[in-house]
């Protein structure tokens, strides 16, 4: 055997000797165990009250805390939300409201030129009513003027025919039938 | 190796070396507490109180993954206490003893023998503590079953058939003595296995001591605390057994 080997075993049975020798047995109860209870209640008591309890205390208000906070955050995030979506469903309805301006203010435009045109239209129309009009009337005169000169100078012609030939009753068939194309000629 | 050094009270002894360490953890305990919760703030955490904020949603996730959590949130204060205290006390074993030369020739109340060791001693080592510890969890356990289900509590006693009763019994028995008896166990081996490496002689103390040493001080603080996490959790277990409601 090696002197550490020899050593070693030395020291166990040495320490194990002195163990039984001096010491006796190391399960020994005595008033110890009832010394050892009540030392751990009291210090149970006082950590209880005077460290675990605050620092409980602590850790339930921090988590309250985080708790709120969360919550808080949750509610702000919700309320962004809620003014972004407004200020879209704004912005659509100004976009919407700006398209209806244009489409109107386009339409009104329309319709007026529209108006305008077949005012002008209207008014060309009538113009050229009241011209053919007047048209109608100077002819109707005029007309009127010519039938009344032909038939003076009928008359004319007539009365230059009779006085010449008047005592020529050959000619009397003659003349009436002269005076009858006449009457049935329109004027 | 931790020699039971014992004060007379009365009738009885009480175990002076545990109870001195006892109360060293639990000022240390206090100290490192109250150092968190000095400046409590629900903005932003301090580091000590983030740590404690830290504890104190492990343990409130413990108990809302065993059990209704309107059941067990009375418990959470306890529960806490109990995991940074063992834990606390788990650790206080494996600092070395730097006050022993100031307690070398004081003979009052045995301090220098209390105080004669390389290293300090862990409140858990000795049975006393985890015993009691235990039995705190075994009265919470009944307590709360009582207080959730009454009188029904004690029909789990007699199931499926009045048969079963001595095993029900050895089975609320157990409980507590597993529970005191691991966490004892632990850490009574982890530090007989300090005063071991400290005791190795000669050559081995510069090839061997100072090797362990550090090895096994990390291994302790990782046993420490898992110790700790178990105690809390077998704690949580047994009381939402004891207070769960039936499927019925």
């Amino acid at each position: 055997m090696n002197p550490f080997g020899i050593g070693f075993a030395y020291t166990i049975a040495s320490a194990a000797a002195s163990e039984g020798g001096g010491g006796g047995n190391p399960i020994a109860i005595d008033y110890t165990y009832f010394s050892q209870i009540l030392s751990f209640l009291i210090l149970v008591w006082i950590l209880k009250k005077f460290a675990w309890k605050p620092l409980m205390d602590m850790m339930e208000k921090r988590r309250q805390t985080i708790e709120d906070n969360l919550a808080h955050a949750e509610n702000e995030r919700k309320e962004a939300e809620r003014i972004r979506q407004e200020y879209q469903a704004d912005m659509l309805k100004a976009r919407q409201e700006a398209q209806a301006i244009i489409e109107k203010a386009t339409k009104n435009s329309e319709d007026r030129s529209s108006e305008i045109l077949a005012e002008a239209r209207k008014e060309t129309e009538k113009m050229k009513h009241a011209a053919l009009a007047d048209i109608e009337r100077e002819r109707d005169k005029a007309i009127a003027d010519v039938r009344d000169q032909v038939v003076d100078m009928s008359i004319a012609v007539a009365e230059k025919i009779i006085q010449q030939r008047l005592d020529m009753k050959g000619q009397e068939a003659l003349i009436e039938q002269f005076i009858q194309e006449v009457g049935d000629r329109p004027c | 190796m931790h020699e039971i050094i014992t004060w007379q009270v009365g009738t009885g002894t009480v175990h002076a070396k545990t109870l001195i360490m006892t109360w060293i953890a639990i000022v240390l305990l206090l100290i490192f507490v109250f150092l968190g919760v000095r400046n409590l703030t629900s903005g932003k955490p301090g580091k000590l109180q983030n740590v404690l904020e830290w504890v104190v949603d492990f343990v409130r996730k413990l108990i809302s993954d065993n059990m209704d959590y309107s059941k067990g949130a009375p418990l959470l204060s306890y529960l806490v206490t109990l995991i940074m205290f063992i834990f606390f006390s788990n650790m206080l074993g494996l600092i070395p003893n730097f006050v022993e030369p100031f307690f070398k020739h004081v003979e009052t109340a045995k301090l220098n023998e209390i105080l004669g060791e390389a290293t300090l001693m862990s409140p858990t080592a000795d049975i006393n503590t985890t015993l009691a510890l235990a039995t705190l969890t075994i009265i919470l356990v009944i307590a709360l079953g009582i207080k959730h289900k009454g009188g029904r509590y004690f029909h789990h006693f007699i199931e499926p058939h009045p048969v079963f009763l001595p095993i029900h019994l050895i089975d609320i028995l157990a409980k507590p003595m597993t529970l005191a008896f691991r966490l004892f166990g632990n850490i009574y081996a982890g530090e007989v296995l300090i005063s071991v490496i400290l005791l190795l002689p000669g050559l081995a103390v510069f090839g061997g001591g100072i090797i362990p040493m550090p090895v096994w001080l990390g291994f302790s603080i990782f046993i420490g605390a898992i110790q700790s996490f178990v105690f809390t959790v077998l704690t949580i277990v047994y009381i939402a057994q004891a207070v769960a409601s039936d499927h019925s």
